[in-house]
């Protein structure tokens, strides 16, 4: 049987410990340059010479074992419990080589729980241009620890993490710093009464605010009735000892690291003078969104036209080749125009997602996350709440989970509720399909009226989140205010493997996510727009035959007439029909109706839905765009989606609560039911209300 | 002969829609582990 050893990369947000762990392992989770990337522990297994396997456990960052948000407590309860399976048997500590000094508190304090302990230091590409040097021998000496200088980028010092994996039995376990020079008759006493127990790790179960659910508690049960001191003493003591630790850390860094600042050319300090200047980073900011949306809309127009034709084509192709029957209406009317109304989107999601991971890796997230601080704090959330909102654009579920590192229930309740409100790239898709349909296309200074239209409604997102945001927290009485320190991690060119892959993985999971949901909702509809109940439906030929007896229609017309009966009173076109009072007012018929109940499931969903109703019963080759803008009004007359209809459903889109998966993550996060249920209900009413107005005023 | 085996395929693949929906959305959805992120939920998540 082969060994597994338990290794845990632990250290401060975004010095690259997942990118460590992919190096490690081979996998492909996602790096970012902004704090808190990664919420939760992910595993993964790195093969080692002999047959030894390392089994890694990337954790979310944190500054220090005191514990002050859920992330955190991950790793301390991963350390503290040492009876847990994924206890590790090497800890690697991943520090950044430019923040060395507060990276190496966190090492000091892992170090003194007398864990074997590896200290990467990572980045180290960095070292000539900002004219650092180490003094790697006498680090090792002073910090008792083996040391790996690294760069995953350059993809150096990796093999050497190996091999202290392998050795991590040769590692000493010696402290850093004697606990019981915090205070000694304190921990005189804590020595007596519990001989058999590590001292600092008494220390920090006593000092923890938190509950550490999985940790033994029995063993430290009886600690809290020791519990001689105050809080505030207490914390006075933690402070004494974060002092000290620093106190050993300058003083082991004062040999160990030169920093010569003359070699350092620092363009960082005055790129971000602009870029988070009060007037100018704004406007920087405005001017990278606008880029950004008219290249989305520039660059798909033509691989978007491509895709809506060829599916087109496809369609007609098996209609004509395949033998008649209800298998072949299903391929050319359920799932090809089904699939084509995914499809049809790749080219966009692939570009946002292309911009959205350059913001990312290049370090200019990080400085749109103080921007947007600066705005929050008018509205009373912390910038903790920012990065959850700015990872909404991409999708609403990982930016919840995001809120984990928000201390304040309050606060991270109000970021939860307000998140799903930000554009998602799940709305897009509909986004793009009406504005191409209802917006100009002309042009102003260069920028598309149709881009300034999309812009505008991811403004109009973010915008009623942070209103929201507002009220709610008027309504709660938020009191403590999250502490937020934001990283200005540096500017880094981004690497172009992390791109191609952010781009790929986010798109496959777009594809293949909500593909498969689309493709069995296409199915369905179908089935229930090819098939009815009754009369109506089963003598279609002949009630229309007879109808229009007199009137001299070509077979053409006559087959349209019939196909359009069949469609009205198919088990949908009933479904539909019984809906429609509710939606006409907004503007809509029931076929966008249907669309708008099926987008409860996902609103991707949407144009599919509406592809596989066009074509059912449909005998001509047309592209969806071309079937929407043919809908007519089936009262007023004129195209059904006209200005104050489009404008209508964007509106409704931006602000109703259409996701059944995120519903499910709040009711996970927040543990009850009744969190999402308001959410569905408070925005889908508004979205309602505001779609109304919209459609009536313009109308 | 060939209706039936268009029938028949037609409304397997209906069928097999709708119990993926179903055991997608309508029944209890049955415990994750806590690893990774929210899972299968069609967002790509990280
Ligand atoms: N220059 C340079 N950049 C690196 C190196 N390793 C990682 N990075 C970058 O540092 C950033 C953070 O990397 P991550 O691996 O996400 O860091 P993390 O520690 O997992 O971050 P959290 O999960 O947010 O705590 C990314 O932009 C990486 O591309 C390196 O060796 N050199
Ligand atoms: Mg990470």
């Amino acid at each position: 049987m082969s060994k597994q050893i338990n290794v845990a990369l632990i250290g401060n947000p975004n010095t690259g410990k997942t990118s460590v762990f992919n190096a490690l392992t081979g996998l492909n989770q996602k790096v970012g340059n902004y704090p808190g990337i990664t919420v939760e522990k992910k595993e993964g297994i790195c093969k080692l010479p002999r047959g030894v396997k390392a089994h890694i456990i990337d954790l979310p960052g944190t500054y220090s074992l005191n514990a002050s948000s859920l992330d955190e407590n991950v790793v301390i309860e991963l350390l503290l419990n040492k009876n847990g399976k994924d206890y590790p048997d090497v800890a690697i500590v991943v520090s950044d080589v430019e923040n060395l000094k507060r990276n190496l508190l966190l090492f000091t304090q892992i170090k003194d729980l007398e864990i074997p302990t590896i200290l990467v230091i990572n980045m180290s590409d960095r070292m000539a241009y900002k004219g650092i040097s180490l003094d790697i021998a006498h680090l090792e000496r002073e910090l008792k620890t083996k040391i790996a200088l690294v760069s995953t980028r350059k993809n150096k010092g990796i093999e050497q993490i190996r091999e202290l994996i392998i050795k991590h039995k040769e590692l000493s376990v010696e402290p850093c710093l004697n606990s019981s020079t915090i205070d000694e008759s304190y921990f005189d006493n804590l020595k007596k009464a519990f001989p058999n127990q590590l001292l600092y790790k008494l220390w920090l179960v006593i000092t923890q605010d938190v509950n550490f659910g999985k940790t033994d508690r029995k063993n430290y049960e009886a600690v809290e009735d020791f519990k001689t001191k105050s809080k505030t003493d207490l914390k006075r003591l933690q402070q004494k000892e974060t002092i000290k630790r620093y106190q050993f850390i300058n003083e082991t860094l004062k040999k160990g690291q030169t920093i010569d600042l003359k070699s350092a050319k620092d363009l960082r300090i005055k790129l971000d003078r602009i870029l988070t200047h009060k007037v100018w980073g704004y406007l920087i900011f405005g001017l990278i969104l606008l880029l950004m949306f008219q290249a989305i809309y520039d660059w798909s127009s033509v691989p978007m036209d491509f895709i809506d034709s060829s599916f087109a084509s496809l369609s007609e192709w098996v209609k004509e080749t395949l033998p008649e029957g209800a298998f072949t209406n299903l391929l050319a009317e359920g799932i090809i125009s089904g699939l084509g109304g995914i499809v049809i989107f790749i080219p966009q999601i692939a570009f946002l997602f292309l911009f959205i991971s350059i913001l990312e890796e290049s370090g200019y997230m990080s400085r749109v996350v103080f921007l947007m601080d600066r705005i929050m704090r008018r509205f009373g959330l912390s910038g903790k709440s920012v990065v959850p909102l700015i990872s909404g654009t991409a999708c609403a579920i990982p930016a919840i989970m995001a809120t984990r590192n928000i201390e304040s229930w309050k606060e991270r309740l109000i970021t939860i509720l307000v998140t799903p409100f930000t554009t998602c790239s799940a709305r897009l898709p509909v986004y793009l399909i009406i504005i191409a349909l209802v917006i100009p296309e002309g042009r102003i200074l260069g920028l598309s009226y149709q881009a300034l239209t999309l812009m505008l409604l991811y403004l109009i997102g973010f915008g009623t989140a942070v209103g929201s945001a507002w009220i709610l927290n008027k309504i709660m009485g938020l009191k403590s205010k999250s502490f937020f320190v934001v990283e200005m991690p540096n500017y880094k060119l981004p690497l172009f493997k992390n791109v191609v892959l952010t781009v790929l993985e986010k798109t496959k999971a777009f594809v293949f996510g909500a593909g498969k949901i689309i493709l069995a909702i296409s199915i369905v509809l179908w089935f229930l727009a090819s098939y009815g109940p009754g009369d109506n439906f089963n003598n279609a030929e002949s009630i229309i035959t007879e109808k229009y007896a007199s009137e001299n229609l070509t077979k053409e017309e006559l087959h349209q007439k019939i196909e359009s009966q069949k469609l009205e009173h198919s088990y949908i076109g009933i479904a539909g029909h019984a809906i429609e009072p509710a939606i006409r007012p907004l503007g809509y018929d029931w076929k966008i109706g249907i669309a708008i109940v099926s987008s409860f499931a996902a609103r991707e969903v949407f144009v599919g839905t509406l592809a596989t109703i066009y074509s059912v019963g449909s005998d001509e080759e047309e592209t969806i765009k071309n079937r929407m803008a043919g809908e007519v009004n089936p009262i007023l007359g004129g195209p059904l989606f006209n200005f104050a209809s489009g404008i209508s459903l964007l509106l409704f889109y931006a602000f109703a609560m259409q996701c059944m998966s995120t519903l499910a993550i709040v009711k996970r996060e927040t543990n009850s039911w009744k969190w999402p249920i308001y959410q569905l209900v408070i925005m889908s009413t508004f979205a309602y209300i505001v779609a109304l107005v919209a459609y009536q005023v313009l109308i | 002969m060939n209706t039936i085996i268009q029938n028949t395929l037609a409304f397997s693949a209906v069928g097999l829609a709708v119990l993926f929906l179903a055991k997608k959305y309508v029944l209890p959805t049955k415990k994750k582990s806590n690893k990774a992120c929210g899972g299968d939920d069609g967002c790509g998540c990280h």
